[in-house]
């Protein structure tokens, strides 16, 4: 099981074009460029079953599939890179390790919707992936590889890097459409979706980095080679990120559907200084906490949903037992209730007021009538608003009130505020 | 067409018509804060949230205003999913809102209380301290924010855009910091600022003028229409103790849509209470009874049948005018207008004509004159006086022209009342008698688009004030007038001036009738004066 994505993930900067091309960089896109046909491309993404790694892993050809076969006007291409949850931080190993493969993969998947023009929207905080996006886009727009005639083919592909300003929301499809065209970063109410009007209103497609960074790949060696890694559901490998107190965070590449164990284990060397676990978040904040004897659950999207979390972006956080979880916890609703962009009431008020309340827990001035009423919280703003955000506060929430209950029976204060019947909010 | 189901109601609505219009057409009221149906839907406040119910399959909860009619649409506002969804977004909201509903201006008319009482919880749960934020900040000319009652429902910021073209509030801050807001440092400026406190839902816009004014299930509400220009857009007029507090608009696709410009909102307050009004009457420099102005009036203008000018106004209302031409017609030498010109309006609402009525002058046939024509007329021999109805265009013939006899009836208001420098007479003028303000009276109006309207009497005048009808019915008993107490409506009356079916004041439509002649109107004494 040979490692693709992270080979030049040791170096200490860039790839640059002249090294890269030696590496084999380009040669796959000429190629398709060249003698392939942009549905065969689309066919060939669809049949290796390359699912979205940004997090809700939806089958990328498929979502290619929507964009429309003859364009009255510009389609759009925009890349992902707001890369801002909590415990991920592998696509800036792409980006300022190998842009150029993060490049090649737009060229490809540019051709195969026909889409002129790419948007990059690179976190704000993200300088370092910025300066190396925009000197690999200078190299290739010199090299002709990219430009108004990309690799020699008369075919158009732009490639334009755009900082966004450090919202975590604009890393929702939608909000980083808005704050793309310079708009306040709130999501767009869907329908209508961004295939039909995305970007400027016109046809677009938003795909995360690593889910570009495959393409390459799949191109070049096929999808059998593809479908020979991950499983049955997710093929391939993914980016696992493995931080918090284990002895060796980092990014490790290795196949879908390993076990978290293995991960935090054999790749990231097991918990720091052979200390206990408290508990780990199995792909990004807003998956939620698992506790210790889920380990073995399988980094796979569809057997984390039946443990009722997420893959999410693959990035684990392992929390000691010297944390206690409503600390942990609250780092985490503090985070959600700065990062909400605040436009549906549920989220925003639901975000805010269930930081509050788990603040009292964490103070020990919980109440017994919290339970129902976090709760009433979590159910009255999932599914209820424009974006799926409230899912996101609800993971660590929710979860921690499904595994680590007893953390919060501790801390009922004796003397917690119990609004009286028949009284409205006090304040 | 689609027709769709709501509730186990049928309705039939264009396509594309969304779920809470369709459902107002079944008098089904979903309740929402951020959709406005004068502005596109946002879908964030999550107010309207009703379930769409297909065969075999679990509701689905969505929002009211971002759903489309579609044929065979099978919506339920009663679902239990969807009541539970409303009920927890009103606790969301409750949740950090002040309650200070005994001092707020909303209060009687706010959205949030309404739909608490018919959605929400009984009881709050939010034992948490409460957000605090700016309470009173003028963010305009005359517009209030209080960002602790701010819903965040954002009509307010799409409403500037969208429809006052003059983007100038924002939405700051994430999250729970979100407040509305001007641009650092500047406060808005625009002609429709008004209306924001009319379309924020709760009490967070309201305005300088209102603040603790009333309590508004105090006040007097009526229909009118506003005449500080020739729009004529409808409004309700809120009147206590007989002063007239506020002016907001009243919905007419066929005027005004939804709103109404700040010149008219704010111009009607001082237009309506106005300071410093003389109520007397004025004979040859003294202080007399209206009455007794009138009467020496009156016999002047029967003494010298046929020689009186008389200068009507666009103040007046349809049914005066018409009046006016009954009984002075066959009195006077001429019966005139001044068309007043347009001058600095918009192109939203705000004509800049400030005449009001000045289409109905033209629609019954008043001569036109221009300022020029009218002073040259004015002294030629054959004119005795000058009878004006309208103080600004008399003021500007006095400026142009040595008159023999001059006569005013107008509300006149002093600039500086009770000093002797203003105790002479209007205008110095030998005859004046105070005028009524057309909330003094009811009748109609005609605006730019010949639309015919209904404007209600919200006010009494001051005690003796008879009014221009008061005048005009003395000169016509004693002139022997056919018309004078036949009791027929005087709007009907009009109406049939205009070729119109005679419809009463009160059986005008509310979106009032159009009134454009079939063949372009001839005045009727045109050339006459030329």
């Amino acid at each position: 099981m040979a490692n693709y994505l992270s080979l030049e993930f040791a170096r200490s900067g860039p790839m640059l074009l002249a090294e890269a091309r030696g590496k084999g960089r380009w040669a796959t896109a000429e190629r398709v460029l060249k003698t392939m046909k942009p549905e065969q491309v689309v066919d060939e993404v669809k049949n290796a079953g390359l699912r979205g790694r940004g997090g809700a892993w939806f089958p990328a050809g498929i979502k290619w599939s929507f964009m429309p076969k003859e364009p009255k006007g510009p389609s759009y291409l925009v890349i992902n890179a707001d890369e801002g949850e909590p415990g991920t931080f592998k696509d800036r190993q792409i980006m300022e390790k190998d842009p150029h493969l993060l490049l090649e993969g737009i060229a490809i998947a540019c051709f195969a919707m026909r889409a002129e023009t790419c948007f990059v929207y690179v976190r704000g905080e993200y300088l370092s992936s910025l300066v190396a996006l925009e000197t690999a886009i200078a190299e290739c727009e010199q090299a002709g590889l990219l430009g108004d005639d990309a690799l020699g083919t008369g075919r158009r592909v732009r490639v334009l890097a755009h900082r966004g300003a450090g919202a975590y929301i604009c890393g929702e499809e939608t909000a980083l459409l808005n704050s793309l065209e310079g708009r306040r970063g709130e999501p767009r109410a869907k329908p209508p979706f961004p295939a039909v009007y995305g970007a400027f209103g016109r046809p677009t497609t938003v795909n995360n980095v690593e889910t570009i960074a495959n393409v390459p790949f799949i191109l070049e060696r096929g999808v059998p080679w593809f479908r020979s890694m991950g499983t049955q559901g997710a093929p391939g490998n993914i980016l696992y990120g493995v931080s918090g107190a284990v002895e060796n965070p980092g990014i490790y590449e290795g196949p879908l559907g390993m076990s978290a164990r293995d991960v935090i284990e054999k790749f990231a060397g097991g918990v720091k200084a052979g200390k206990k676990m408290r508990a780990f978040i199995p792909g990004g904040a807003s998956t939620g906490f698992l506790p210790p004897g889920k380990l073995d659950v399988v980094m796979d999207p569809d057997a984390l949903k039946k443990e009722g979390t997420m893959l999410g972006t693959g990035g684990i956080v392992v929390i000691p037992e010297e944390v206690e979880l409503l600390d942990a916890l609250r780092v985490l609703s503090r985070f959600f209730r700065h990062e909400t962009c605040g436009q549906c009431a549920p989220c925003r008020e639901g975000a805010a007021w269930s930081d509050q309340i788990v603040g009292r827990f964490q103070r020990g001035e919980g109440s017994g009538d919290d339970f129902a009423l976090l709760n009433d919280i979590m159910r009255g703003s999932k599914q209820r608003t424009i974006c799926v955000f409230p899912e996101a506060f609800a993971g660590p929430l929710g979860s921690a009130l499904v595994h680590f209950k007893g953390d919060f029976e501790r801390n009922i204060g004796p003397a917690s505020p119990v609004a009286p019947q028949g009284a409205t909010s006090r304040g | 067409m689609a027709e769709l189901s709501i509730d186990g109601r049928k309705v039939e609505v264009p396509a594309g018509t969304n779920v809470i219009e369709a459902a107002r057409k079944l008098a089904i009221d979903v309740p929402y804060y951020c959709y406005h149906p004068a502005l596109a839907p946002v879908g964030s406040c999550r107010m309207c949230q009703v379930e769409i119910v297909d065969p075999g399959k679990p509701p689905r909860v969505v929002i009211a205003c971002k759903t489309e009619a579609s044929q065979g649409l099978n919506v339920s506002t009663t679902g239990k999913d969807c009541v539970a969804a409303r009920a927890a977004t009103l606790e969301f909201l409750l949740a950090n809102h002040p309650l200070d509903c005994p001092i707020c201006d909303k209060a009687g008319e706010c959205d949030l209380q309404n739909f608490s009482y018919k959605h929400g919880h009984g009881v709050g749960r939010f034992t948490e301290p409460k957000r605090q934020l700016q309470k009173h900040e003028l963010i305009g000319d005359h517009i209030l924010l209080d960002q602790e009652r701010c819903i965040l429902c954002t009509r307010c910021v799409r409403f500037m855009g969208e429809y006052a073209k003059a983007p100038q509030l924002v939405v700051a801050g994430r999250g729970d910091r979100n407040v509305i807001a001007t641009f650092p440092g500047e406060r808005m400026h625009s002609n429709y600022e008004g209306n924001l406190a009319d379309i924020c839902p709760v009490g967070a816009l309201t305005l300088k003028e209102f603040r603790f004014k009333s309590r508004v299930w105090d006040l007097d509400s009526e229909e009118s229409v506003c005449t500080l220009c020739d729009r004529n857009c409808s409004v309700t007029l809120d009147t206590k103790r007989n002063r007239l507090l506020r002016a907001r608009p009243r919905q007419n696709a066929k005027v005004n849509g939804w709103f109404m410009c700040d010149v008219g909102r704010f111009g009607l307050l001082d237009h309506c209470n106005p300071s410093g009004r003389e109520e007397g009457g004025f004979l040859k420099g003294a202080r007399v009874a209206p009455a007794e102005a009138a009467n020496a009036l009156a016999e002047a203008l029967l003494a010298d049948r046929g020689r009186w000018l008389v200068v009507l106004s666009p103040r007046l209302n349809c049914e005066e005018i018409l009046l006016a031409r009954a009984v002075l017609g066959p009195l006077a030498r001429a019966l005139v207008h001044v068309p007043v010109a347009a001058e600095g309006g918009d192109a939203i609402l705000f004509t800049g004509r400030r005449a009001a009525n000045q289409r109905a002058l033209e629609l019954l046939g008043i001569e036109p004159v221009s300022a020029e024509d009218l002073a040259r007329v004015a002294v030629e021999a054959a004119t005795a006086g000058v009878l004006s109805f309208d103080s600004v265009a008399l003021a500007t013939l006095l400026g142009k022209a040595k008159l023999k006899r001059a006569a005013l009836v107008d509300v006149w208001r002093r600039a500086d009342p009770g000093t002797a420098a203003d105790a002479a007479a209007p205008l110095g003028v030998e005859f004046f008698v105070p005028g009524t303000l057309f909330t003094e009276k009811a009748g109609s109006f005609v605006n730019c688009d010949s639309r015919l309207q209904r404007a209600a009497r919200v006010q009494r005048p001051p005690q003796g004030i008879l009014g221009e009808a008061g005048l005009l019915q003395e000169l016509a008993r004693r002139s022997g007038d056919a018309h004078a107490g036949d009791g027929v409506d005087p709007t009907a009356r009009v109406l049939a001036a205009l070729g119109q079916e005679p419809l009463t004041l009160l059986q005008l439509p509310e979106e009032g009738l159009d009134v454009a002649p079939a063949a372009p109107v001839v005045a009727a004494g045109e050339a006459r004066l030329a």
